[in-house]
C-alpha cells in the first residue's frame, strides 16, 4: 500500500476545541423545504474523520439533497452545518464529490480530467501531475491515463471519477451512489476497490446508497433514512472486521445486518 | 486490409459510379432523341462552356464566394455570441429567445426585395440577406450546445469553486463544439442560397446574376456551367468545415486511437 503519496494536511487541522476536532462534520437540526414540501427534517449528524459512514433510503427520500447540502450546493433552510469546526456556506475545497454518473469530460484524456479539479481550484498544475498518475495507478487505471473516457468501460469510468474526487486532498469524500449505474458483479468489486482506496488513505466518506448489502459491507457506521420529509430513523454501527472481503457477505455475522437493517427499512414505510 | 482512405474510396465507388452512369445515359439521351440545346444541352456541352467561358465563370463566382464567407463568418460569431447571451442572461432567454424562433415562420428569402429598397442593390443587401438566413440555425445550435452541459458536471465544477468564465472556457465552449459545428455545416449551405437569391433580385455581379443573364439570353449551357461551378464552390466549403469538424472534435470520431476496441 502507498499510503504515503498522498497528503494529510486536512487531517492535522487543529481546531482550539477538542471535541469539534474529533468530528470532522457535524449537522445539527438540518432542515430543508422546497417552497411547500419539506424535504428533509431535523437531521443531526456527527461524523468522526476516517469514518465511513453510509445514509440508507429508498430513491428519492432526500438523501442526494442532504450530500448536495453538506457539498454547499444546496441551501439549507434551517440548522447548521461545519466541516472541520467551520460552517458549511458554500462550495469548499475540503470536500470531494462522486456522482451516480461518472462525469467526465469526453475530450479529455483520463489524466486530464483527473487534473480538472486542480484548474478549477486554480492550484498549480504540474505539482500535482505525479499525484494524479498515482491515484489512477492506486486504483488500477494506470496504463489508461492517456485514453479518452469512451475507450474506457462503465466501472473504469467510475475509478476515474473517485480519482478526480481524491486529487485535491479533500478531508471529505461525499458520493451520491455512485457504482447503481454498474453491473451487479462490477459493482460488488467497485465496493471492495474503493474500501482498498479508503484504507490506503483514511479520507472521511459519506456514502449514499439504497442497497442494504452495499450499505452494510462497507461502512462503519449505516444512518437509516425514511422517506419524506427525510429524518434518520436509526445509527447502526457495523462492527465487522476490517479489510473486509465479498467472501464476507455469507457470514451469518453480516447477514444479521443486513435483516436488521432491511427491518428497520420495512418499518419505516409501515408507518 | 484497406486503410481507412482505401475503405473511403470503395465508399465512395458506388455513388460516383451511379453519377458516372447518369451523365452518360443524359448524353445518349439528348443526342438520340435529337433534343435542341436551349431545352437541354448534354453534360459534354456544360463542360466546354465551363472551360471556354471560365473567365466569365470565375469573375462572377469570386464576389459571390466571398459574400457567403464574409456573411457566413459574420453570422457564426454573431450567433455563437447571441447563444452565449442566451445561455447567460435569464432575460434574454426568455424574451428575445422565443421571439428569435417564432420570427422564424417569416419566409427569409420573401424579404430580400425589402432589403433592395432599404440598402439598394449592392453588397449590402446581399450581406444582411445571408446573415438572416443563416443565423438561426448558429445560434439555436450554439445555444442548445452551452446549454445541455451535464447538470453533475455543472454541480462538480461549483462544488470545486469552478467560476463561471472556468466553466464556460473549459466546459461549456468544448462541449458545444459539436453542436456548433453541426449548425455551421447547416448555415453554410443556405448562405449560398442567401447569395444567389440576392444577386437574382437585384445585383450587376457574381454567380446568381450570370444564371439570370444566361437564362435571359437562353445560353442554357452557360446557365448549367453556372449551377455547376456554383455547386462545386458549395460542397468544397462544406467540405472544409467538415474537415475542420473531424481535426477538432477528434473525441467523436468512430477510429479509437491506439486501436483500443470500444466495449
Amino acid at each position: 500500500m502507498r499510503a504515503e503519496i498522498f497528503f494529510t494536511s486536512s487531517m492535522s487541522a487543529e481546531s482550539p476545541d477538542r471535541k469539534a476536532a474529533s468530528h470532522i462534520l457535524r449537522i445539527k437540526d438540518a432542515r430543508k423545504v422546497y417552497r411547500d414540501l419539506e424535504v428533509i427534517r431535523n437531521v443531526s449528524l456527527n461524523v468522526a474523520a476516517s469514518e465511513f459512514v453510509s445514509i440508507l433510503g429508498p430513491s428519492g427520500c432526500g438523501k442526494t439533497t442532504l450530500l448536495m447540502m453538506v457539498a454547499g450546493l444546496v441551501e439549507r433552510t434551517e440548522g447548521e452545518i461545519s466541516i472541520n469546526g467551520e460552517l458549511v456556506t458554500g462550495p469548499r475545497r475540503q470536500v470531494g464529490v462522486v456522482f451516480q454518473q461518472p462525469v467526465l469530460l469526453p475530450w479529455r484524456t483520463v489524466l486530464d480530467n483527473v487534473l480538472l479539479p486542480i484548474e478549477l481550484l486554480k492550484l498549480p498544475r504540474p505539482k500535482y501531475r505525479q499525484r494524479a498518475l498515482d491515484l489512477l495507478t492506486m486504483a488500477k487505471i494506470g496504463d489508461f491515463a492517456h485514453r479518452l473516457p469512451r475507450q474506457l468501460s462503465g466501472g473504469m469510468r467510475q475509478r476515474v471519477s473517485i480519482c478526480c474526487a481524491l486529487i485535491h486532498d479533500p478531508s471529505i469524500l461525499l458520493m451520491d451512489e455512485p457504482f447503481s449505474a454498474l453491473d451487479a458483479i462490477t459493482r460488488d468489486e467497485m465496493g471492495v476497490e474503493l474500501l482498498r482506496i479508503w484504507q490506503a488513505n483514511r479520507k472521511t466518506v459519506i456514502f449514499v446508497t439504497h442497497s442494504i448489502r452495499e450499505a452494510a459491507f462497507l461502512s462503519d457506521r449505516v444512518l437509516v433514512m425514511g422517506r419524506r420529509p427525510a429524518t434518520i430513523l436509526d445509527d447502526v454501527a457495523i462492527d465487522l472486521p476490517r479489510p473486509r472481503q465479498i467472501s464476507m457477505m455469507e457470514d451469518e455475522r453480516f447477514n444479521q445486518y443486513v435483516r436488521r437493517l432491511r427491518k428497520l427499512i420495512e418499518a419505516s414505510h409501515a408507518r | 486490409m484497406l486503410g481507412r482512405v482505401g475503405r473511403f474510396f470503395v465508399e465512395l465507388g458506388w455513388p460516383i459510379g451511379i453519377s458516372v452512369a447518369a451523365l452518360l445515359l443524359w448524353e445518349l439521351a439528348v443526342r438520340e432523341l435529337d433534343i435542341r440545346s436551349i431545352i437541354l444541352p448534354p453534360p459534354s456541352e456544360v463542360f466546354v462552356a465551363m472551360f471556354q467561358r471560365s473567365e466569365l465563370l470565375l469573375t462572377n463566382l469570386w464576389p459571390s464566394l466571398y459574400l457567403t464567407v464574409v456573411g457566413f463568418a459574420l453570422s457564426v460569431v454573431g450567433g455563437i455570441l447571441v447563444a452565449v447571451l442566451i445561455t447567460y442572461s435569464s432575460i434574454i432567454r426568455k424574451g428575445f429567445y422565443p421571439i428569435i424562433v417564432v420570427s422564424q415562420v417569416v419566409p427569409k428569402i420573401a424579404i430580400a426585395p425589402l432589403f433592395v429598397v432599404w440598402f439598394g442593390t449592392g453588397a449590402m443587401s446581399s450581406l444582411l440577406l445571408v446573415v438572416l438566413v443563416t443565423f438561426f440555425p448558429m445560434t439555436i445550435n450554439s445555444a442548445l450546445g452551452f446549454q445541455s452541459i451535464d447538470e453533475d458536471m455543472h454541480r462538480m465544477a461549483r462544488a470545486l469553486t469552478g467560476s463561471n468564465w472556468q466553466i464556460f472556457w473549459k466546459i461549456r465552449m468544448p462541449h458545444a463544439l459539436p453542436y456548433i459545428f453541426s449548425g455551421m455545416k447547416i448555415s453554410i449551405t443556405l448562405a449560398v442560397i442567401g447569395v444567389i437569391v440576392s444577386e437574382f433580385v437585384a445585383s450587376q455581379e457574381g454567380i446568381g446574376y450570370l444564371i439570370k443573364l444566361a437564362g435571359g439570353l437562353l445560353d442554357t449551357p452557360l446557365m448549367m456551367a453556372a449551377i455547376t461551378v456554383l455547386s462545386i464552390s458549395g460542397l468544397a466549403l462544406y467540405g472544409l468545415i467538415a474537415l475542420a469538424e473531424h481535426h477538432l472534435i477528434y473525441w467523436q470520431t468512430s477510429d479509437d486511437i491506439g486501436g483500443m476496441g470500444r466495449s
